[in-house]
């Protein structure tokens, strides 16, 4: 066999395995139905794992679940970045992208046939935690934090999922501490932004480090500031502060905040450390922007060593968790998976403090809804470490009772109602 | 085709006769080296109608051969063939030394494929070898020539030269060990891998899926890549040069010389890579008013890496105090810039790492005892030093644009970081043969690594203000490995029984907050101790078929990152167990018409206390024991030369990982899951063919064709249910509504070497991912489209 014919034939091998090769591509779309008449959804969220990417599942129900139910069916999405839970009306938004856990503002859209589907995403700085903290004003507008800014307060128009501008802050937030080179970061929103009566509350960060955990318990201050601004003219009005604190709320699911149903805001404040110490529950009362120095809820009174890390506010009754004992860290320590949170009814009023009854101790619910409203039922968050309870009790008065128990698809986070047109 | 070159005045043949009493047959066995006194692994010796072949010391052994007059032949690929007339008496053991001379120039490619077919054809324990020695003048990486191997799977982190993540039977990370020549290779951090060394510098790779042998002596979880550098015999120089897309060029040369007397050898090598890596990829680019991000297809701009290695010699040799004593001196230089964070979801322009090294090392080896005993000693000690520079006050985007800003680094850690890493590692191995039937085997791996560092950018102690990265570690690991290896039925049946012991001592500061006073008070030390067991058994039914059956249960010792954390954002967690595993594997290899070779393997696996890394209080992360997966896999190799100049390989592999033992209530969904993030099915198909006299007289072309095939895979667990129906889950798609499946994936290579006949010089050209498809490394990283390669290469004598 000649050369000539030995290539000839190679090149016809050549030929097949590349035609072989090339016809396995399968792209199909499905159209999706388009809704004619409005029905209701009630989407619960899970984590599946504790890791760093927060994989986890949204199932849309077409009534509010009850007895044993599964998060991971297959019209369940599944992602990435699933944390950072802040719904709104009828909008499904988090901090974290779905396909990456980037940070920013994403938003899920849902169809008549339950299909959640990744909708529009804001982008933001990724490399520090709290960029996508954001607050609705209304369908129009809402605020966010973006580390690639750090003093401003950047505006979005919710309702097309776009940004619209900024709030420059810069010149506020740099009056305080001056001089003081131990201050190694300033931001202002990075934590907690909250609307009230037509102004913005968010807190301003001086914090003693700029590295990984920058604005994260590292508080220069022992005071915790909050800057009020004006909505309508978006202008600075004043700084307040919640005296001996640190660490105001998080970045998480729990905006840990809450107004009561007389308009008085509710604001958790961490503490000096990640395990507590000095943390409160303060309030700016419906028509002032001040915090009320005349009340606040202090854990060290309570359980020493702990801290809060959820509230919820409603006829002058606060519901939360608190320890059952001091927190610890490390690897062995009991502030996440340990069940050492126990639910108890404030009185906003005496401060009396009712324990729940019917529902046990539970593992920390702070990166969680830990209470909620739907249809007029109060729900409350229990996981515990056995995994035996993870879903939500309907509390009546002071007594809780079992509504639904996730079975599959991780530790329950979240459920919220939505109406689709 | 094979020129050779005999020396002349060498004893080739040296006989040694004894006399045995009161037996009717006579023995006869020998040892196999080369010029350099090395061990040649897998010559085939023939006694008149009897056939053996050589083990891992060049050893042989004819336990019942009749007397009388016989033709004894040695032969081996890449060296000259040796014969001579043995006459035998009834009762004689007969030892013979026997010097085979290498031939002078490159191998023919099928025939050295051949030999590294009969090197892995005869080990008991299940290895899969891959032949750089082969392909040596091809244009393509290590990484591209391993991913054609049944059961392995290699993904990268963004291009040439970026670390790679090897799944060997679905074990991958840490569970993975490397070495260079047997030695355990994390002393030379990133400096010598897949990634980084070229085809040239190596010889073979020994790829254990399964058993390790107990020269490997290290803690691997039933995976480990033994990377074995091509020796230099007498005076040999060859050089390449490499240019290819995205800016990509390799460079190197080897040469080597020895005294007339072939007491003496020296050497050197050194090797240059450089990959811009700016292909272009598919990234979201957020717009700058809206921040909505959007899908633009750009280059990458700062994705490059460079690396220089170069390693001296000298070595006394053929002494009577040393068959091997051996001086060398490593360096590398290894520096890579970072395009983006572990998913493509940032551009960055200036944050890079590099790490570097001297390392010298001594190696002696010794055979004693008329060459039953063989001594193999290594001892290095180094200072490996990685630095990772991320101090930007800004910010690129994917077009490469720059925006200032206040606050320092491009990532979530900043960091100006430099770590010191003294380390010593030593290895004794001791290999005893007691007669033909039995062999004893010792081997003992010593590591001690003393860590420090300082970071000016990293986190510091609340109290003290000290940097927590000067906070020293001390790591030492022991592993004793001993093996007892019979043979029975004239050799056909094979047992190799090893036992294990590992021991591991390490101490630190426990900063799990990294905001603790810390002090005296925080010093820990944490130990274990363990031990493996595995047997290994190869019965060769006919000199075309075998059958080998392994089974072991062995330990992985959490690492020193594991435990003390990395300083920045992994914590410590001196709780970790180690990672246990029981493993069984049974394979099954034909060759039939003297043209086709099929292989079948089959493998079990039950895997405790798994470590990943968990979130534990966001932004802090630490190791944790997590998992418990098993299951069972197969894979299927067949080679088939027809037509004789062409041939046709084709390999498949099936794995069937999942998760069990998950006792919380609210996870038990993921009992019976896949193991996340792992290809489940993967394919290859080959095609060679070889042309000689085409052009011109005794020139050479070889053409060939690779195209791999990648099941769909999941990112994370999804319950069993949502798996594709198909037969073995190879059909139809997943059911589910995820963002998180890597899809099929489709690769096809091709290309060519020339060898022109002028003496030394073959022309080598690749053409990678002809079809243009859309591929994706590590975590969801996009690889580069189609891409083409061009290499001179050139070979004295």
């Amino acid at each position: 066999m000649n050369a000539l014919k030995q290539v000839k034939k190679l090149v016809l091998f050549s030929a097949i395995g590349i035609i072989t090769a090339s016809c396995s591509n399968k792209d199909s779309v499905v159209p999706e139905p388009t809704p004619s008449t409005e029905t209701t959804k009630y989407v619960l969220i899970s984590m599946s794992e504790n890791t760093l990417n927060k994989p986890g599942f949204a199932t849309a129900f077409d009534a509010l679940p009850s007895g044993n139910i599964i998060n991971n069916g297959s019209n369940s999405l599944q992602g990435f970045g699933f944390g950072g839970w802040r719904p709104y009306g009828n909008w499904l938004l988090k901090m974290f992208n779905t396909e990456s856990n980037a940070y920013g503002i994403q938003q899920l859209t849902v169809d008549a046939s339950g299909k959640i589907s990744n909708g529009k995403f804001i982008a933001g700085d990724n490399t520090t935690n709290g960029t996508g903290n954001f607050v609705i004003l209304d369908e129009n507008k809402g605020f966010y934090w973006d580390a690639a800014a750090p003093l401003k307060i950047q505006t979005f128009n919710p309702g097309t999922m776009s940004r619209t501008g900024d709030i420059d802050l810069s010149a506020i937030i740099n009056e305080r501490g001056q001089n003081e080179p131990a201050i190694k970061y300033r931001s202002i929103g990075q934590k907690f932004l909250a609307v009230k009566q037509g102004k913005l509350y968010a807190n301003v960060t001086y914090a003693k480090t700029d590295g990984t955990q920058k604005g994260f318990f590292d508080d220069f201050f022992p005071d915790v500031y909050i800057a009020v601004i004006d909505i309508a003219s978006s202008k600075y009005e004043k700084t307040i502060k919640i005296e001996d604190t640190g660490s105001i709320a998080y970045i998480n699911d729990n905006t840990m905040y809450d107004f009561d149903s007389n308009g008085d805001l509710y604001i958790v404040t961490q503490g000096r450390s990640a395990t507590g110490g000095k943390s409160k529950i303060v309030r700016i009362k419906s028509g002032e922007t001040d915090i009320d120095k005349s009340w606040s809820l202090n854990m060290d009174d309570i359980t020493p060593g702990g801290k809060f890390v959820s509230v919820f506010a409603k006829d002058g009754k606060i519901i939360t968790v608190i320890p059952n004992t001091a927190l610890t860290g490390g690897p062995t320590g009991n502030i996440n998976f340990e069940d050492v949170w126990e639910f108890y009814n404030i009185d906003i009023a005496t401060r009396q403090r009712t324990k729940i009854n019917g529902i046990p101790p539970v593992t920390n619910p702070g990166a969680a809804f830990c209470a909620i409203e739907i249809d007029g039922k109060i729900l409350l968050r229990a996981t515990t470490k056995k995994g035996d309870i993870n879903g939500y009790y309907e509390l009546k008065g002071t007594q809780a009772s079992p509504l639904f128990n996730v079975t599959a698809g991780g530790s329950v986070s979240g459920l919220h109602k939505i109406a689709i047109k | 085709m094979i020129r050779s070159t005999l020396l002349t005045g060498i004893s080739i043949f040296a006989l040694h006769t004894t006399v045995l009493f009161a037996q009717e047959h006579s023995t006869v066995s020998g040892h196999i080296y080369d010029a350099n006194k090395q061990p040649v692994v897998s010559a085939t010796i023939r006694l008149g109608e009897l056939k053996t072949q050589s083990d891992q010391q060049g050893y042989f052994s004819f336990a019942k051969s009749p007397s009388g007059k016989y033709q004894l032949k040695v032969s081996a690929l890449g060296y000259v063939t040796q014969e001579k007339q043995l006459e035998r008496k009834n009762g004689q053991q007969i030892t013979i030394e026997v010097l085979l001379i290498q031939t002078s120039t490159t191998l023919d490619e099928a025939q050295v494929e051949g030999r590294a077919h009969q090197l892995q054809r005869l080990q008991p324990i299940k290895t899969t070898l891959i032949d750089a020695r082969a392909v040596s003048t091809q244009a393509t990486s290590l990484t591209e020539l391993m991913n054609r191997a049944p059961g392995i799977r290699i993904r990268q982190s963004g291009g040439t030269g970026s670390n790679p993540d090897v799944s060997v039977n679905g074990f991958q990370g840490k569970a993975i060990k490397y070495f260079k020549d047997g030695i355990p290779l994390d002393y030379l951090g990133d400096g010598y891998s897949i990634a980084t060394m070229p085809l040239e510098a190596i010889d073979h790779i020994e790829v254990y899926r399964g058993i390790l042998p107990i020269y490997l002596g290290s803690d691997a979880l039933g995976g480990a890549i033994n990377l074995v550098p091509r020796k230099t015999n007498g005076t040999q120089t060859n050089a390449y040069y490499e240019i290819g897309s995205f800016n990509s060029h390799r460079l190197g040369v080897k040469s080597s010389t020895s005294s007339k007397d072939n007491r003496w050898l020296f050497g050197g090598e050194m090797y240059y890579n450089y990959a811009k890596n700016n292909y272009k990829a598919t990234v979201e680019v957020p717009d700058p008013m809206t921040k909505n991000p959007e899908l633009v297809r750009l280059p990458f701009f700062h994705n490059g890496s460079k690396h220089l290695y170069g390693e001296i010699f000298a070595q006394l040799q053929n002494r009577i105090w040393a068959d091997e004593l051996r001086i060398s001196l490593i360096g590398f230089d290894l520096a890579r810039e970072q395009q983006h964070p572990a998913m493509m979801t940032d551009a960055y322009g200036a944050v890079r790492s590099k790490q570097y090294t001297l390392a010298p090392s001594l190696r002696y080896k010794k055979a004693l005892l008329n060459d039953k005993l063989h001594f193999d000693q290594f001892v290095s000690y180094n200072n490996l030093q990685t630095e990772r520079i991320d101090t930007l006050r800004g910010s690129y985007d994917w077009y490469g644009d720059f925006t200032p800003k206040t606050t320092i680094g491009e990532t979530r850690l900043p960091s100006q970081s430099h770590i010191n890493e003294h380390q010593v590692v030593s290895r004794s191995n001791l290999s005893y043969r007691i007669n033909a039937q039995t062999q004893l085997g010792l081997n003992y791996v010593f590591t001690q690594v003393n860590r420090h560092g300082a970071d000016p950018y990293g986190p510091t102690l609340e109290e003290t203000g000290l940097d927590v990265l000067q906070l020293k570690s001390t790591y030492k690991k022991q592993v004793l490995g001993l093996s007892l290896d019979n043979y029975w039925f004239d050799e056909k049946l094979q047992n190799q029984l090893m036992a294990k012991y590992y021991s591991y001592n390490a101490s630190g500061i426990q900063n799990t907050w990294l905001s603790a006073n810390v002090g005296e008070k925080d010093k820990r030390t944490v130990s274990g101790n363990y031990w493996s067991l595995a047997d290994a058994i190869r019965y060769r039914l006919s000199t075309k078929s075998l059958f080998r059956l392994g089974g072991e249960y062995t330990y992985r010792l959490p690492e020193r990152e594991e435990l003390f954390g990395n300083n920045i954002f992994i914590v410590p967690n001196f709780e970790l167990k180690p990672e246990q595993s029981l493993n069984f594997n049974v394979g099954y290899q034909q060759s039939l018409f003297s043209s086709l070779d099929i292989e079948a393997n089959v493998f079990y696996r039950r895997t405790k206390n798994q470590i990943l890394l968990v979130t534990i209080d966001a932004p802090n992360a630490q190791y944790k024991n997590q998992e418990n997966v098993r299951g069972y896999g197969f894979d299927i190799d067949l080679n088939y030369r027809f037509w004789k100049n062409y041939r046709f390989n084709t390999n498949a592999t099936w794995t069937n990982l999942r998760l069990y033992g998950i006792t919380s209530e609210k996870d038990q969904w993921m009992n019976d899951a896949r193991l996340r993030n792992t290809p489940y099915f993967f394919a290859n198909v080959g095609l060679q063919g070889s042309y000689e006299n085409l052009f011109r007289g005794s020139d050479k072309l070889d053409l060939f064709l690779n195209y791999n095939f990648m099941r769909e895979f999941y990112l994370e667990t999804i319950p069993k249910s949502w798996e594709p129906n198909g037969f073995l889950g190879l059909s139809g798609n997943a059911n589910i509504n995820s963002n998180l499946i890597i899809p099929n994936q489709h690769l096809l290579n091709g290309g060519f070497t020339y060898n022109p006949s002028y003496r030394g010089f073959t022309i080598g050209a690749e053409v990678r991912n002809v079809l243009n498809k859309n591929l994706y490394d590590y975590y969801r990283i996009q690889r580069a489209g189609r891409s083409f390669y061009l290499k001179l290469s050139y070979q004295i004598p």
